[in-house]
């Protein structure tokens, strides 16, 4: 039913150009991501990592070339994207009156997630909110509330994971448990796709390495890219 | 079901509205507000109303009354009131267009856009209150408005003409949100935006025109009087502001995030700046993006430092989206209000107009400086002195208002006999124009310390007030000859002079004042 075309691929962008009223940010790229893949999007500040994820899933438009999610072209509007597509973009929103525990029951039970209490609480303790969790954003440290925000990112569930620079305002530890946490989606069949500057997270989660520059965009293994992060 | 994630699912998650309730839910267990006090800012909101309405209502009456009494007009009169009355009404209508298309109209906040957006509940459900909400506040703004001009405008107003302009008002309100969020879910917003920018321009200038061409000819405009407008012909608008709507709530799933997020993020900025009275933060929130370049400048004749000021701002000015069509609107409402019936008579009503206008142009003009005063580092970047950077910047508002009040005075003349004294006013008046846009960019920000004066509409903050009315107050004190020359039936070579010399002085010291200011800074 899903995938009309068959390709093997959930995420498949051709020739995209991505950019701001017309003017590109980095060079066109073409890339394919399969279920059970990890891709990290690297690249010095500006080189237009975050708008390129933005594109991705379909909160900017193109300049040119395609991107198809599943077979079909990306629609941020339709339901059927945004239950199989988690994103953790560079927001830094809240509802002034909602906990952050509230904040993940909503988004749990806003895609029907079984026992979402239970959910909830798991994500709450395996990213190191607890009591805080009961708390307004605005009596959250930046460092929590980007960890809240993350976590609302595991209480759902998703075809495919995007996050933009995850370990930024995290901690060494919570960095590590953050990467092998993706390691386990990964291998769980979830597609994941983040943006990053850490080498260590790069390293650990990600199969294949995007290099975002202004004159081309290469796909290369993480032990090819390394030195390049290294530089960035 | 089962996913990748390892979570179970329900095959039917919450939808829009659900989503909505929970949110609502979650909110209000945490509120600190009880209904008594609910109640009670209802009841005060209502009465602040009553009495805006009443002050409203009767200055109004009271203006109707002088114009029975006034004797001959400024200059000659050719617009009825009539005329005047429909142009304001669509130039009111335009602008709201305006304002709803740049805040959306629907829009979501930050928060709703990153909580509640991604989830695959049905977008129609999560944002039909927001635009219920949207088209209750419209109508109730509108409502508000048109009380006092139903009430104090007409002599003798009844209980059907007062219902019935109270429902043109809160259907044409409804149908501009209708209109608005439809064209905004087929992705027409920006141009219906630009189409009112235009109809709003056309609303100010073509009566200035026609009033000036009737002016030249020595005759009252013959309009055709519609007389009251039948009760079905309401009936029939209040059904389409209603199809209207039922439409766009239609079109609220195929809105898409990315515009939305942006109309949140302008209406909240829009707000915190009305919510802080600063109306320079208000203009730059509801201006929108200015029109991308076509091609980069090279600024090849800024052979100066001085000169580099300048052009920056007149590439900045002439950006703008909506500048030139404000120019144009600022030098027609002088002339509209002093060629409108009954009106051209009151000379402080035509000096009004005037201040009006002229506030507009120095408003307009001020942009470039407005932008520079939110990035002082700019003005560090060029080997001048804080002053001379003063000095520089005054020479593009100096211009453009006296471009704008020459137009004014010239079109003004026309038919009077004193063409030519007229058009001088303009170029004399400038310079305290200039100044204004100049001071009210570099005004500080509102005192909120300051003390407070208790009103019968409620606290004022003095302190904020008085920041407010820089700029605006040098226009004003800089035009009393004008309101001289106005009282006395015309300008004459004398009074052109004093007024030169008036705004000069006033150009002067104000330049001076920034001058030290910035230096001192």
């Amino acid at each position: 039913m899903r995938n009309p075309t068959g390709s093997p691929h959930l995420l498949v962008a051709e020739g995209l150009s991505v950019g701001h009223g017309g003017a590109p940010v980095c060079a066109p790229v073409d890339l394919r991501l399969g279920a059970g893949r990890a891709l990290a999007v690297v690249g010095p500040n500006g080189s237009g990592k975050s708008t390129l994820l933005r594109t991705l899933v379909g909160l900017l438009e193109p300049l040119a070339g395609t991107v198809a999610f599943d077979g079909a072209r990306v629609d941020e509007r339709a339901a059927a994207f945004r239950r199989d597509v988690a994103a953790v973009l560079d927001d830094d929103a809240f509802f002034v009156s909602l906990t952050g525990r509230e904040h993940l029951l909503l988004t749990a039970r806003g895609h029907g997630v079984a026992a979402p209490e239970d959910v909830v609480d798991a994500e709450v303790a395996a990213f190191g909110l607890g009591e805080r969790a009961d708390a307004l954003p605005s009596a959250l440290s930046s460092g929590q509330r980007r960890r809240l925000a993350l976590a609302a990112a595991f209480v759902r569930p998703a075809r495919l994971l995007v996050l933009d620079e995850p370990e930024r305002r995290l901690d060494a530890g919570m960095r590590a448990r953050l990467a092998a946490r993706l390691v386990s989606l990964r291998d769980a069949g979830t597609a994941v796709l983040f943006a990053s500057h850490d080498p260590d997270v790069v390293g650990t989660a990600a199969d294949e390495v995007l290099v975002v520059d202004d004159d081309a965009c290469r796909l290369l293994a993480p032990a090819e890219a390394a030195d390049r992060i290294a530089e960035l | 079901m089962s996913t990748t994630t390892g979570l179970e699912v329900s095959p039917a998650p919450l939808d829009g509205a659900a989503v909505r309730r929970l949110t609502r839910r979650a909110t209000a267990a945490r509120a600190q507000t009880t209904l008594a006090t609910r109640l009670g800012d209802a009841w005060g909101g209502l009465v602040s109303a009553a009495i805006g309405v009443a002050v409203a209502g009767g200055s109004l009456v009271s203006l109707r009354e002088e114009v029975a009494l006034a004797g001959a007009p400024v200059t000659g009169t050719t617009l009825p009131a009539s005329l005047t009355s429909a142009a304001l009404a669509v130039l009111a209508l335009a602008g709201t267009v305006v304002v709803l298309a740049r805040l959306g109209p629907v829009s979501a906040t930050p928060a709703a856009a990153a909580w509640w957006l991604p989830l695959p509940a049905d977008r129609r459900g999560l944002l039909r209150g927001e635009l219920l909400r949207l088209t209750a506040a419209a109508v109730a703004v509108a409502v508000l408005l048109t009380l006092p001009l139903v009430l104090g405008g007409a002599p003798a107003p009844t209980g059907a003409s007062v219902l019935g302009g109270l429902g043109w008002a809160g259907s044409l309100a409804a149908a501009a949100v209708g209109g608005t969020a439809l064209l905004q879910s087929r992705r027409r917003g920006r141009g219906v935006a630009d189409v009112a920018g235009v109809v709003a321009a056309a609303a100010a200038v073509l009566p200035a025109v026609a009033g000036t061409l009737g002016a030249a000819d020595g005759r009252l405009l013959d309009v055709p009087t519609a007389g009251a407008l039948p009760g079905w012909l309401l009936g029939a608008g209040t059904v389409a502001a209603l199809v209207l709507i039922g439409q766009a709530d239609r079109g609220l799933g195929r809105l898409d995030a990315g515009r939305l997020l942006a109309g949140g993020a302008t209406a909240r900025y829009a707000g915190a700046s009305l919510l802080s009275l600063d109306t320079r933060h208000l203009g730059r929130a509801l201006a929108g993006r200015d029109r991308p370049p076509r091609r980069s400048r090279r600024f090849r004749r800024a052979r100066q430092p001085w000169q580099a000021v300048v052009a920056g701002d007149l590439a900045v000015l002439t950006r703008g989206r909506w500048q030139l069509g404000q120019l144009a609107v600022a030098a027609a409402v002088p002339v509209v209000v002093a060629r409108t019936e009954g009106l051209g008579a009151l000379p402080p009503a035509v000096w009004a107009g005037c201040l009006l206008g002229w506030g507009l142009a120095a408003t307009a003009a001020g942009r470039p400086a407005r932008e520079a005063q939110a990035a002082p580092e700019l003005d560090r970047l060029f080997a001048l002195s804080a002053a001379a950077v003063v000095r520089s910047r005054a020479v593009l508002p100096l211009a453009v208002t006296a471009v704008v009040c020459t137009l004014s005075g010239l079109l003004l003349g026309v038919g009077t006999g004193a063409a030519g004294t007229w058009t001088l006013l303009g170029p004399a008046v400038a310079p305290a124009w200039a100044a204004a846009a100049l001071r009210g960019a570099c005004r500080p920000d509102p005192d909120w310390s300051g003390p407070a004066v208790s009103t019968p509409m409620g606290v004022l903050p003095a302190g904020v007030g008085a920041t407010l009315v820089q700029g605006v107050d040098v226009g004003v004190v800089g035009s009393l000859p004008l309101l001289a020359a106005l009282l006395l039936g015309g300008p004459t070579p004398l009074l052109v002079a004093v007024q030169l010399a008036w705004s000069l002085l006033l150009a002067g010291a104000v330049l001076a004042q920034l001058g030290r200011r910035r230096t001192a800074g």
